[in-house]
Parts: C-alpha cells; structure tokens; sequence
C-alpha cells in the first residue's frame, strides 16, 4: 500500500516533510527518532487525526486504519465493554484479556485503572479490529517489562494473523530490534533513513542515524 | 426576630396554604425552565465543545455574553414584548407562570451551554482521536462522548435549577408576583418583607437556603466522582 507525500507545519515551523513510501502487508516497521522529530505526527496525520497542509488522500481508498494514539483514553465504563468497542466477538474480547493480562479487571470501572493497565486495555481493544493499516504510538510506553513483553508478542502474531501492514513508533531501539522487520529514522521532521532493520538498526548509512544509534545503545 | 423565626418554623411545618401554593409555583416554574434550558443547552454546549468550525468563536462570545444577562433587562424585554402594546400581546402570557419559565429559559440556557461547552472542549479531542483510531463513525463518537458527559449533564442541570430557583429580577417583571398565581419564593420574600410580614418571608428564605444547600451538595458530589 502507498502512502503519499505530505508535510505538516505548525505556524512558520515544518514539523515533518514525508517523501512518501510504499507499504508491505504482514509486516512492521518501526519507527525511530529523538523527540521532536515527526515520527507521531507521522502516525497522526495518517490516522486522518491530524490534517496535513495540503488536504487529500495520503492513502489509498477503501484501506481501513486503525490507530493507537500515544495517551490512551479509558471510556467511563467497564474494562470488558471498552474492549468490545472494538469489535464485537467476545471469545476473543476474553483471549485479549487474557494475553494481556487484565482479565481479572474485566468488570472494574475502566477509568480508574492505572496507566500500564489502560495502555494493556487499549492494546486489546485496538487488537479487537481488523484494519488493512495499524498505526501504534508508543504503545508500551506505560508498561513494565513483563507486559511489553507480551504486547509485543500480541502485535506480531496480530499482524501475522491479519496479514496488515503495522507501524509501531517507539523510543527503544531494542523494541524495533525485536519487532520490526523494517526500520524508518526520523530526524528533524525528515526521514532521513529506511530499510530492512537488519542494516538500519546495526550498520546505518547516515551519520545521524549512527550517533542515535550510540546515542541509544 | 426570635418570634418571627419561630413563626415561619410553624408555618413549614404546619403546611401553610399560601406558603405551600408559593412552593407549588416555584417548583413549576423552576422545574419546567431547567429542563427546557437542559434540552436546549446540552445538544448546543456539546455541538459548541466538540466541533470547530468558522463563527465559533463568535457564538462563543455571544453565549458569555448571555451568561451576564442581568435579569432586570431580560424581564424589561420580555415585558415589553409580550405587554398590550408589543408584538406578541395576543398570546397573553404576561403575568402568567409560562412567560416566567419563558424569561427564565433565556437566562439559564447560556449557563448550561458555557458549562457543557467548557467540559466537552477538554474531553472531545482525546475521546475523537480514540475513537477514530478504533474506526468508529461520527454518530457512535458522539454517543460515547455524551455518556462521558453524564455526570456534567447532571451538574449542568442542578446549576441550571439553583439559579432559576434563585431569581429574581426577570419574574418579577414578567410575573407581576400575583399572589395564588405568580408568586414565587424569592418575589414573595420581597413582597412579604415589604409588607413588614418578616415570618413568611424567613420561612421561605429558611426553604430558598435549603434547597440551595442541597443542590450545591449533590454538584460537589458530581464534581468530586468527575475528578475520578
């Protein structure tokens, strides 16, 4: 699937200048960068959440996204029915909970969860949907090691099992090490880097992406 | 003082007629105009909170500007309106319990919008961005947004009746405060303290804070369960 070329500006302040870039199903790509560098607005303005300076598509037709946003929000009711939010079935609403760990929380008010439990929440009830494209911003920034492990573990058998092209943006490099089959850098709202993760995230071309790289190892 | 708080006392508990007609006509009144302004108010406060578009700030600034309508000049438009020589005298509303609730809806309506608009426009942004990330359409967002609003709809309501309860420049004018007919809590203590009737006066102003008491109770509530 293509993605097209867009930029962003907030004020006289060009926050991302996106080349554009063809998408593979079934496979992920994380997303890397310092802060400030465009990698949410990237997810947001393909998300349709954020517009881009110029209006229209940045996607094909007819391609259903689905979108984890970087501050998860909890529904004012039970864990069980934010989770059916996104999608009916509730044998699977149940596996999630499971997987996820939060299946003693099913009944408890979803508001009043703390924040690695709503991120763990939030996972699932995304992981409910089918989508042709899964955009995750840092999604297991509000959890500990245990559980990142698991919502990594959901995300790659999610997307080998619905066959969708999944961009997970995230500050750790050993995330995207074991996650992603493909890596993007981005550095100063550019992407300045792309490639298969085994090259991009060891032996990187660009001087920028080396210094991260030492930077975050 | 003492004997005229003891008297008004007598009065609560013996069920006075004109106190109990004077309770009657105030709960019609207050009870009738919040629930208009919340039917009014809350689609127009959330349709403010959650969308942006072009005159928004506009209608924004129009609303504020109702919220400090002093009574006085809405009663004087309403009268004036509504009076033998204004535009709708056929309709013969004034003095009547209806162009009270009339007058009182445009005084409280802008309340509840300013207070719905206010707490939709921190809530709609993060409540949009997870729904449409979950591929939810417009009108299913706009109901989930509205059960985030529950308690606030609640709070909105009661500020909505205490201020209507509590009025008193715009049903005096419209109302005339005719006795068996009009009279309110709040025109009749005027009225009765005029007259040097101090006991019915306390009494209602003992039920006014009262009710005041309670209501002002169960918004702390709400507003306690909504900072979670």
């Amino acid at each position: 699937m293509k993605i097209e070329a867009f930029t962003k500006t907030y004020g006289d302040r060009r926050v991302l200048d996106f080349p554009g870039m063809e998408l593979e199903r079934g496979k992920i790509y994380g997303i890397i960068g310092a802060n400030g560098s465009g990698k949410s607005t990237f997810a947001r303005v393909l998300a349709g959440v954020l517009p881009a300076d110029r209006p229209g598509r940045k996607l094909e037709p007819g391609l259903t996204v689905g979108y984890m946003p970087q501050k998860n929000y909890a529904f004012r009711m039970r864990v069980r029915s934010n989770i059916l939010l996104g999608g009916h079935d509730t044998a699977r609403a149940e596996k999630l909970m499971e997987t996820m760990q939060i299946a003693h929380l099913a009944g408890k008010r979803a508001d009043r969860l703390s924040g690695g439990e709503t991120a763990r929440m939030a996972l699932a009830r995304l992981m409910m949907g089918r989508f042709d494209l899964v955009l995750l911003d840092e999604p297991t920034a509000a959890m500990d090691m245990e559980t990142s492990a698991l919502a990594e573990g959901l995300i790659m058998d999610y997307c080998r099992e619905t066959g969708c092209a999944l961009v997970l943006v995230t500050h750790s490099l050993q995330q995207a090490r074991r996650v992603a089959d493909e890596a993007l850098f981005f550095h100063a709202g550019l992407l300045l880097e792309q490639g298969a993760k085994e090259k991009l995230l060891y032996v990187p071309e660009r001087a920028e992406t080396r210094r991260f790289l030492e930077f975050y190892t | 003082m003492h004997s005229a708080v003891e008297k008004a006392i007598q009065l609560i508990l013996s069920a006075d007629a004109e106190l109990c007609d004077i309770l009657s006509v105030t709960a019609r009144m207050s009870l009738a105009s919040s629930l208009i302004a919340l039917l009014i108010g809350v689609p127009l406060g959330i349709w403010l909170g959650s969308c942006r578009f072009r005159g928004r700030g506009l209608l924004l600034v129009l609303n504020r500007t109702l919220m400090g309508l002093p009574p006085v000049v809405c009663g004087l438009l309403f009268y004036m309106l509504f009076s033998g020589v204004g535009p709708f005298r056929q309709y013969k509303l004034l003095f009547t319990v209806k162009i009270m609730v009339l007058a009182q809806v445009v005084l409280i309506t802008p309340i509840v919008i300013g207070n719905m608009e206010s707490y939709v426009s921190g809530l709609a942004p993060a409540v949009r961005e997870t729904a449409k990330g979950l591929g939810l359409g417009h009108f299913r967002t706009l109901l989930l947004l509205t059960n985030e609003c529950v308690y606030q709809i609640f709070s909105a309501y009661l500020l909505a009746f205490a201020r209507s309860i509590a009025e008193v420049g715009a049903v005096s004018m419209v109302g005339g405060a005719i006795a068996w007919k009009t009279n309110v809590m709040t025109t009749a203590i005027m009225q009765y303290t005029n007259r040097g009737n101090f006991s019915l006066g306390i009494a209602l102003g003992l039920i006014l804070l009262a009710v005041s008491l309670l209501v002002n109770g169960v918004i702390s509530l709400l507003q306690r369960r909504l900072s979670r």
